[in-house]
């Protein structure tokens, strides 16, 4: 379906900002690059020219600290500019939002009918969005990938949606989570019934597309052991803790070296545990679990950015008919525009003015996890309140509790 | 540290142990003190020891002129050539002049140390040379254990072999502990060692003549600049005190010169002086080892022009080397007889003083930026020379905390009065950092245009450390140690390739830091938003719905209802019988 004229200006006026901000305002650009809240070490555009520069020279680019990132990316910025890589990456998440949300149908009598350009302006105009686009973290890869598989489900295309997700896992080991939802999703929109010989079959599919990414990248940097541990083992094991907005950093930074480990086990464990019990609670949303999951993974994991809030806050806008249910949104709103201020103020005055320390950062990354997961929660309070209204129509208005 | 044999000690004990042992040929040993004064009333003493050993007694473990307990830590670690240097201080080249011995004698500020070691694997080859730090570090007392890994390089062109080595199968291994307890800390009370920069080194190499005769050397040196004022003060009494008014030599010919207002110049007289004021006793005459007669056996020589006077004593004969360019005297000493020599006081205005060799190239290297996370490195070089241009290897190691960024390497000319197009970086090695394991090392080969200034500049990141990584004093920084210059292309007066080396000075890196008060709060802190997180979802996963006037009675609700009543009761019946009273 072509989209709608407003859509398409939306689009336009999207890729002219950004654009324009590339090309006559480089000195934004170099200074948003080195942010902390945009760039961590697994995503920062300057790493991704370190490992450029070596791999052009023909010297491995995993064979150092420096460089975690997937080998293709490599090739990707070796062709094309950064710039037109950005916004275009932008503007096809943005289409493939429009594509989700025309597809989507939810049975709830709350459900209307999505407005395609309110879903790409929430998309495209959000500040995160903004930033992380010209902050040129290479998360935004990631987010295509996901945002491509999600709507590659919707319109019942397995393939796609496998090799997306792959391709997502491959770049950033997270959205092997969204593996589960994602495949009850596509037998969703596909009305097909889950049986555990096409389930497996979607399975292998994945499997061949992982082992495709990873032989195309041993050919690519001839590497295979150095890439696997620089760019995954350092995002399971969090060597580096240079400072982002998540919970991990300062907390390993701090552990004793005895129970380092242990915790990054446990911290993962963490993570992972929301995938099952989510699953299993709101089969009949998947599309809601993956939102609520990207949500949980932008809280938890290992190197969060605004990247990863700006795929939330992308996807959240699907389920827009469950805002009336929601209980603490203008707080939620409230504790996030408040740490998104301070965030970077009190990096500022820990690292360059001296006044601070680094409690003051590590104290607003908790104010905005907690944030983050007040609107997790809720809105996952109101989805399931929706179901439950969908059996007790009567209730709806009324107070409720849960027992 | 109970250590009590320091270095400088150790290496008089060796030397002592060589003088007083069997009588041998006398070429095998060596020894020679070079004195030049230097402006602003310093003077440079090199001391060199040098001792050979035939390839068979070495390895047979029969030592004569080879320290014994040295010989063995070399076998024990496969080492064919070391060498090791202790520095502290800054040359300052813009007084001094050039460097001595080309700079080949001096290391990089704390601890220095080289060596080609045999193995057949590169892992073989770092475990040898681990053992070596650590036999070293006991030898030295110094912690030349910290030698590990991460500090360790493997350079491939700013480091040559100067012995002649048979095996081919050897591993160049090159370690810095930059400014680390050692050196400075040994040469604690040592008034010789008061120096404003010094410099000792330990070079062993094996040398064959002719291919057959083979022999191995062990060259010792030690080079100090010491300000003659302060060497000369009483032993009894070092404190310095200000000059009276009335002692003060002022330059009178200064326009603001008055009553009131002084330009001392005693900077520009050199106080007269001997080698008991200096080193605080006479020269104890000709070691019977040495040479008796030939150019070797003058072992004392002094660097000054010929017009210059000296009063010598009884047990030494002066010869003059012919006057020319580089004028120097040398003394002859006469074994068991103490010798020394007066200097009178010379003055920059009525003296004329020994020209100082220009050094080829200077290089400064500096932190820019600011802020504890990032930042960058800028080495600048001038070549003072209006003709020639100098090639030289930059050789850096640096700590993987620091992570630099390669692709912003740049070499520019900030100023220059050669017209031409130059290239500057004719070459780059560079290994990068692996985190916790191994440090950055990088080789950049440059070419100085004629009469020009060249920055180099990279950017970095700091890594923010575990906390458990910090030294105690965190937030004084990480010393990065210096950048090792070695010239290039540069031949001796006899057409031989000449090796130049020179350091710049190290560096002092902030990294972020953590507040280490905190590692129970952090971790609270952080489980308490995760399990916020946890409980508030599972909570609304796993509980059910229901209407409010539908939710059951639970115990604590009944009780809480009953209690209401209660109370409800009692109050009525307190405000009935109120009630009751005032009506």
């Amino acid at each position: 379906m072509a989209p709608q004229p407003k859509t398409i200006a939306a689009y336009v006026a999207a890729v002219v900002l950004r654009l324009s901000i590339f090309y006559f305002f480089p000195n934004i650009i170099s200074v948003l690059i080195d942010r902390v809240e945009i760039s961590t070490p697994i995503s920062s555009y300057k790493r991704l020219l370190e490992g450029l520069f070596l791999f052009e020279r023909g010297v491995s680019p995993y064979d150092g600290g420096v460089f975690h990132q997937a080998p293709l990316l490599l090739v990707i910025f070796e062709i094309l500019p950064p710039a037109a890589i950005f916004t275009l990456l932008d503007v096809l998440n943005a289409h493939n939002l429009t594509v989700i949300a025309n597809k989507l149908r939810l049975p709830t009598p709350r459900f209307q009918k999505l407005d395609e350009t309110q879903i790409a302006t929430a998309y495209l105009f959000n500040p995160f969005t903004i930033l992380s686009c010209l902050g040129s973290s290479t998360t935004l890869v990631t987010n295509a990938a996901v945002i491509q598989a999600v709507a590659s489900a919707a319109a019942g295309n397995a393939f796609g949606a496998m090799f997306a997700i792959a391709l997502g896992t491959y770049l950033s080991l997270y959205p092997a989570l969204l593996l589960p939802p994602l495949i009850l999703y596509w037998a969703q929109s596909k009305a097909a019934k889950l049986e555990t010989k096409n389930t497996l079959s979607l399975l292998s599919l994945y499997a061949g597309m992982i082992a495709i990414l990873l032989l195309v990248s041993t050919l690519l940097v001839g590497d295979l052991k150095n890439f696997i541990s620089s760019c995954y083992g350092a995002q399971i094991s969090v060597t580096d803790l240079t400072p982002n907005i998540g919970l991990w950093w300062y907390f390993f930074i701090e552990i004793f070296d005895a129970f380092r480990s242990f915790f990054i086990g446990v911290f993962w464990i963490h993570l992972v545990g929301y995938v099952g019990a989510l699953t299993v609670r709101l089969p009949e949303q998947p599309l809601f679990v993956i939102i609520a999951l990207l949500g949980l993974v932008t809280i938890f994991k290992p190197y969060p950015s605004t990247s990863d809030v700006s795929l939330y806050l992308g996807v959240l806008p699907l389920y827009k008919h469950v805002m009336p249910l929601t209980r603490y949104t203008f707080l939620a709103a409230s504790v996030l525009l408040y740490s998104s201020l301070l965030g970077p103020a009190f990096y500022q005055i820990w690292i360059y003015a001296g006044s601070g320390n680094a409690n003051f950062f590590y104290a607003i990354t908790l104010v905005w996890s907690l944030g983050l997961s007040m609107l997790v929660g809720d809105s996952l309070f109101a989805v399931l309140r929706d179901e439950w209204e969908m059996l007790r129509p009567e209730m709806r208005g009324k107070e409720v509790r849960q027992i | 540290m109970k250590c009590l044999v320091s270095l400088p000690e150790a290496l008089w004990v060796l030397l002592t142990f060589v003088s007083c042992l069997s009588i041998v040929a006398a070429t095998d040993y060596f020894e020679r003190l070079d004195l030049t004064p230097l402006p602003l009333g310093s003077l440079l003493a090199s001391f060199e020891f040098r001792s050979n050993e035939s390839l068979e007694a070495y390895a047979s473990q029969d030592f004569r002129y080879f320290p014994r307990s040295l010989g063995q830590v070399l076998q024990h670690a496969g080492t064919k050539e070391l060498h090791l240097r202790f520095t502290t201080g800054r040359w300052d080249t813009e007084t001094w002049g050039a460097r001595p011995w080309d700079g080949t004698k001096e290391g990089a500020t704390g601890v220095e140390l080289w060596a080609w070691i045999e193995s057949d694997t590169e892992q073989e080859a770092m475990r040898k040379w681990l053992t070596l730090n650590q036999g070293l570090s006991g030898l030295f007392c110094a912690s030349m254990n910290f030698i590990d890994e991460t500090r360790t390089t493997k350079p491939s062109l700013s480091f040559q072999r100067t012995g002649d080595h048979r095996n081919a199968s050897l591993h160049l291994l090159h370690g810095v502990l930059p400014g680390k307890a050692g050196v400075a800390s040994l040469l604690d009370g040592h008034k010789v060692f008061d120096a404003s920069w010094q410099s000792m080194s330990v070079d062993v190499r094996p040398r064959c003549v002719s291919g057959q005769n083979c022999l191995v050397e062990i060259d010792q040196t030690i080079d100090m600049v010491l300000n003659i004022a302060r060497a000369k003060r009483p032993r009894e009494d070092p404190i310095p005190r200000p000059v009276q008014p009335y002692e003060l030599i002022c330059d009178e010919t200064k326009p603001y010169h008055s009553q009131d207002t002084c330009y001392p110049i005693d900077a520009l007289e050199t106080p007269a002086w001997s080698l008991k004021d200096v080193f605080g006793r006479p020269a104890a005459g000709a070691c019977p080892l040495a040479e008796e007669g030939g150019p070797e056996a003058k072992s004392l020589c002094l660097n000054i022009p010929h017009s210059q006077g000296v009063w010598i004593g009884a047990g030494g004969f002066e010869v003059r080397s012919p006057p020319g360019e580089a004028e120097k005297r040398c003394y002859q000493m006469i074994a068991g007889e103490p010798f020394d020599f007066d200097m009178p006081k010379t003055s920059v205005r009525t003296h004329k003083q020994i020209e100082l060799e220009e050094e080829l190239i200077t290089a400064e290297r500096t932190m820019t930026g600011h802020g504890a996370a990032k930042g960058g490195m800028r080495t600048v070089f001038t070549n003072p020379s209006a003709t020639e241009p100098v090639n030289l290897v930059l050789f850096e190691s640096l700590p993987w905390f620091l992570r630099p960024f390669m692709h912003t390497l740049k070499a520019q000319i900030v100023e220059s009065e050669f017209p031409f197009e130059w290239e500057i970086i004719k070459d780059l090695y560079y290994r990068p950092a692996v985190d916790r394991r191994r440090g950055t090392q990088i080789e950049v080969v440059l070419s100085i245009p004629p009469a020009s200034v060249v920055m180099v500049t990279y950017d970095f990141d700091k890594a923010i450390l575990r906390y458990t990584e910090y030294p105690p004093d965190a937030n004084r920084g990480f010393i990065v140690a210096p950048a090792v210059v070695r010239i290039l292309d540069k031949a001796d007066a006899s057409g031989n390739a000449k090796a130049i080396y020179l350091r710049t000075t190290s560096l002092l890196l902030a990294l972020p830091t953590p507040d280490f008060s905190m590692p129970y709060n952090v971790i609270i802190l952080t489980s308490t938003v995760m399990a916020l997180a946890f409980g508030s979802i599972f909570n609304i996963l796993i509980r059910r719905f229901v209407a409010f006037d539908e939710v059951p009675e639970n115990k604590i609700g009944k009780l809480v209802k009953s209690a209401r009543l209660r109370v409800a009761t009692l109050k009525e019946k307190i405000t009935g019988t109120k009630a009751d009273k005032t009506e």
